[in-house]
Order: structure tokens, then sequence, then C-alpha cells
């Protein structure tokens, strides 16, 4: 093995290689277009500081954050037993289908203006489209996976006597596990994407309309740095989901797949 | 005890015909009777020990389990599927003492009950190992660990070496067959090998290809505790062999 190869395989070298480059081209592409609106990475990079370390604008993230949450989780609680059922039920999923299916293309961030109507521009709308956004994926991916259910698991359980109203949790839910963890990390996505557009809407508080404001004062450097920050928090998020997806469903067969967020 | 009288079994097919599965089988089979049921593949075999189990409803006809008719599942059926059905997020012991737990067994009492069961099924110190760990065979006894712990009264086993390596299939024939003799329960058990069948049972029952009709019942008659290796010089053996190879040869008539 030569010595350039070993480092390469060392874990954490390619993305930071990945990361290097760039910089490297940004700060090539920033010097070359000489434009206000491309400010240089080195420029950014010394603008972060001031939002990561501004209490004002952490408050800002923090409130996106706490919205996002909730969203999140709200959804988890009525979208995976709906898809759920869904996947047991004829006669749930016909019913449930074509509505979700009417639903899907709709980017959320174009229902914002209409919930904002009916419930004004404060923290419930927000939430309100972000647990749209999220629910999609992950009644989809909670479908799939019921309706993938080895029939003859569910056999073994009501030969061992479990009434009909566990089995959605006791077998449905484990067995289909892997496929609703899927819809989770694509739904983890979706809530950023919709956050952050949704408070691009409805300015009113949150890291999309800091976004906004610095781009209004003309401040470059503000927002790409802040767009930077939106990008950590959603890397972390994945992170930090991976770890747990990786603890709750160690037992699956392997079964890498690509995951991709739509907005 | 089972008792299966005329029953009848037809699929709606997707252009939405009917397809008979099964037609107007009728057998049964006394408490303690091993019997295996044999036929080519798509003769319904499965789909009557399915019917049997109560996890699909007959067309026409009835299935009576101790005197009862079957409505559903229940544990006095205990069925080991040739895909082995395990809970892949339980651990072997997770697996195993499912059933116990499910039917309010207090915890320690299942425990032991599984501790003697994996032994039985040579499984101790896999208690913690996970099904995707597994190979085919392991996997194979922790299913049967898994229904045996529960106690069902019978067993319905559907082709449960069905997936597995030769010598695997033998040595599980064997561990099987041990296993029965010791607490006789009732098994239904279908296959479509008819050296297995012979071995096992007291009994076979053979099928026509699809629809599925009652071809011949053949009594076992060979002395038990059955060992392998005689039993394969054994000329009762051979001529069940012959004569059920040669009654599966021509699988319409």
């Amino acid at each position: 093995m030569n010595p350039r190869g070993s480092l390469l395989s060392l874990p954490g070298v390619p993305p930071l290689l990945s990361l290097a480059a760039l910089l490297v081209l940004w700060q090539l592409a920033a010097r070359l277009a000489g434009i206000e609106g491309l400010p240089s990475a080195t420029r950014v990079i010394a603008a972060l500081p001031a939002i990561v370390f501004n209490p004002g604008s952490l408050i800002e993230i923090g409130a996106s954050l706490g919205r996002m949450a909730i969203g999140f989780l709200i959804a988890l609680l009525v979208a995976i037993p709906t898809g759920l059922v869904m996947g047991r039920s004829r006669a749930v999923a016909g019913f449930l289908n074509p509505l979700l299916a009417l639903i899907y293309p709709v980017p959320k961030a174009a229902l914002m203006p209409v919930i904002m109507l009916w419930f004004g521009v404060g923290d419930f709308s927000k939430m309100l489209v972000i647990f749209l956004g999220v629910s999609l994926p992950l009644v989809f991916h909670s479908y799939a996976g019921a309706r993938a259910v080895d029939e003859k698991l569910v056999w073994s359980a009501m030969a061992m006597g479990m009434p009909a109203h566990r089995r959605v949790f006791a077998i449905i839910l484990p067995s289909a596990l892997p496929e609703v963890m899927l819809g989770c990390r694509v739904g983890i996505a979706m809530a950023l994407i919709v956050m952050v557009s949704s408070e691009m809407i409805a300015r009113q508080s949150g890291v999309g309309n800091l976004l906004f404001n610095s781009l209004d004062m003309a401040q470059y450097d503000t927002v790409y740095a802040t767009i930077i920050v939106i990008g950590a928090i959603g890397f972390a998020l994945d992170a930090l989901f991976e770890t747990v997806r990786r603890r709750l469903t160690f037992w699956a067969e392997v079964r890498e797949e690509t995951v991709v967020g739509t907005g | 005890m089972i008792a299966i009288d005329h029953l009848s079994k037809s699929f709606r097919t997707e252009k939405g015909a009917d397809h008979p599965a099964l037609v107007d089988i009728s057998i049964s089979v006394p408490e303690g009777q091993f019997l295996s049921v044999l036929g080519p593949s798509g003769c319904g075999k499965s789909t009557l020990l399915y019917i049997v189990g109560g996890f699909v409803p007959a067309s026409s006809g009835s299935v009576e389990v101790a005197g009862r008719p079957v409505t559903g599942p229940g544990p006095d059926r205990g069925p080991v599927f040739q895909e082995f059905a395990l809970f892949p997020w339980k651990s072997v012991q997770g697996n195993v003492i499912y059933g116990l737990l499910e039917q309010g067994v207090p915890r320690e009492e299942a425990e032991r009950r599984v501790a003697k069961l994996l032994d039985a099924v040579h499984l101790k110190g896999y208690e913690n190992f996970y099904p995707k760990e597994l190979s085919g065979g392991m996997k194979q006894r922790v299913a049967i660990a898994r229904t045996l712990a529960y106690d069902p009264a019978i067993l319905l086993m559907d082709e449960p070496f069905g997936s597995l390596d030769a010598h695997t299939r033998t040595v599980l024939q064997n561990e099987l067959l041990s296993i029965w003799e010791r607490d006789r329960k009732t098994v239904l058990f279908v296959t479509h090998g008819v050296e297995e069948a012979v071995f096992l049972s007291d009994r076979v029952f053979v099928m026509t290809a699809s629809p599925g009709r009652q071809k011949a019942v053949i009594d076992i008659d060979l002395p038990r505790p059955r060992v392998r290796s005689e039993l394969l010089l054994n000329r009762r053996y051979q001529e069940y062999v012959v004569e059920i190879e040669r009654l599966m040869e021509n699988p319409a008539g």
C-alpha cells in the first residue's frame, strides 16, 4: 500500500478533502467573478462567528428548530400509524391513497399562503406546514413497509394468541421499521426545507427570516454564512438520525438505499 | 385430533375467475399421529395446512380440531414454516420466549422453559444471536423451539426442511423425530419429499397435482424409534418409498 492510498482510506479524510476542494473552487470563482453577490469563501467564513455567537441569531435558530421538532414529532405520531394501517387494510389504503397522491406533488411551502390566511403568520402555521411536509414521505414509507411484512410473521404471532389490536405495534411496526426509518430520514430533510421556506414566506422569525433580512440589507457574506449554518444543521441532524437508526435496526438484513428528499 | 371433512378451496384469480386449489379433501388425524401430506408443488398442500391453522378460510367443507370448528389461529396449533418466519428484531431467546410471554407465563418460568428447549434443539450458547446471524438450519431450529415453547397440541409443519441443504435436512429430520417420539404431538407435515414422508410418518396422505385431490392414504407400518441408517436397509421402508414414488410419477391420476 502506498502512503497516499493509506491516507485516503482513513475515515473522515475523503469528506475533508472534498470540503477543501469546494472551498478552493468557491474562492477562485469569487475572485474571477468579482461581483458583490458572490463574496469569497474566506469572507463568508469570517462572517460565521457573528451568527454562531450572536444571541439574537441563536434565538432565531432555536425558534426554527423548536418548530421543526414539534412539526416532525407530531408527524411521527400521526403519519407512521396511518401508513401502517394503510398497509394492512385495503379499504383504508383505497380511501387515503388518492388523497395523498393528490397532495404529494404540491410543494408544501406553496400551501403556506393559504395556511397563513387561515391561521396567521405565527408558529402554528409554520409547524402545520412542516407537519404536512414530513407526513407524506413518512406515510408512504410506512405504508410500503407494512405492505411488505411477511404474512407468516403475522400468522406466527396469531398462533401464539396475540389479539388483533396488538399486532400493529407488536409485529407490523418492528417488521416495517427499516422502511419507516428511511421515511424518517427523508422526513428530516423535508422538515428542514419546509422550515426555511415557510420562514421566508411568513417572515416573522427563524433562520429563513435571518437569511432574507441580510439579503435585504445586502449583507451577502451573512447570507452565505446563514446558508452554511442551515446546511450544517441539516448535516448534524442527519448524522444524529443515522446513529439512532443504526441502533434501532441493527438486526435488519443490510439493504443500502439512496435517499433523496424532494422539496 | 383433526377432522377434515369435504374441504374445498378456490382462489379468485386476478382476472376474476375462480381457480380451484383443493377439491373435496376428507381425512382425519387421530391424536398423537404423525401425518404427512405429500404432493407435487402447487397441489395446494400448504393451503390445506393454512386452513387447518385458521390462517386461510375454507371455501366449503369443514375442519374441526378437538371437536371444535376452526375459525381462526390459536395456540393449540403451532405452525412451523419453510421460511422460518422468525421475528428478525428479536434475539434467539426473544423469539423462543415470545409466545410464552404472550400467554402470560411468568418470566422466570418462561426463561427456564426456553433454556430447556434451546438445549433440546442444540442452540445453547446462541441465546443472544439475531436471526440474520444464523444459518438456515439454525433458524429452523429456533423456529421449532419457538413453536414447541407454547406447547401446542398440534404441530403444523409446512415443508420445514425444504430450503435446507441435504445434510442439514437429515440432521433436523432426526432431531425432529427424537423430539416427537418423546411427547407424541399430533403432526401435520407438508412435504414433497417421499423419503422424508416415509421416514417420519405414521401415515402419508398423497395428493394429486393442481387442483389437489386425495390420491391415496398409506399407513406406514415401520417400528419406532426409527433410525435412519437402519431404515435405509429395511425392505419394507424401501417398498413404501417405491410404492409412493410410483404414485407420484403420474401426478394427475
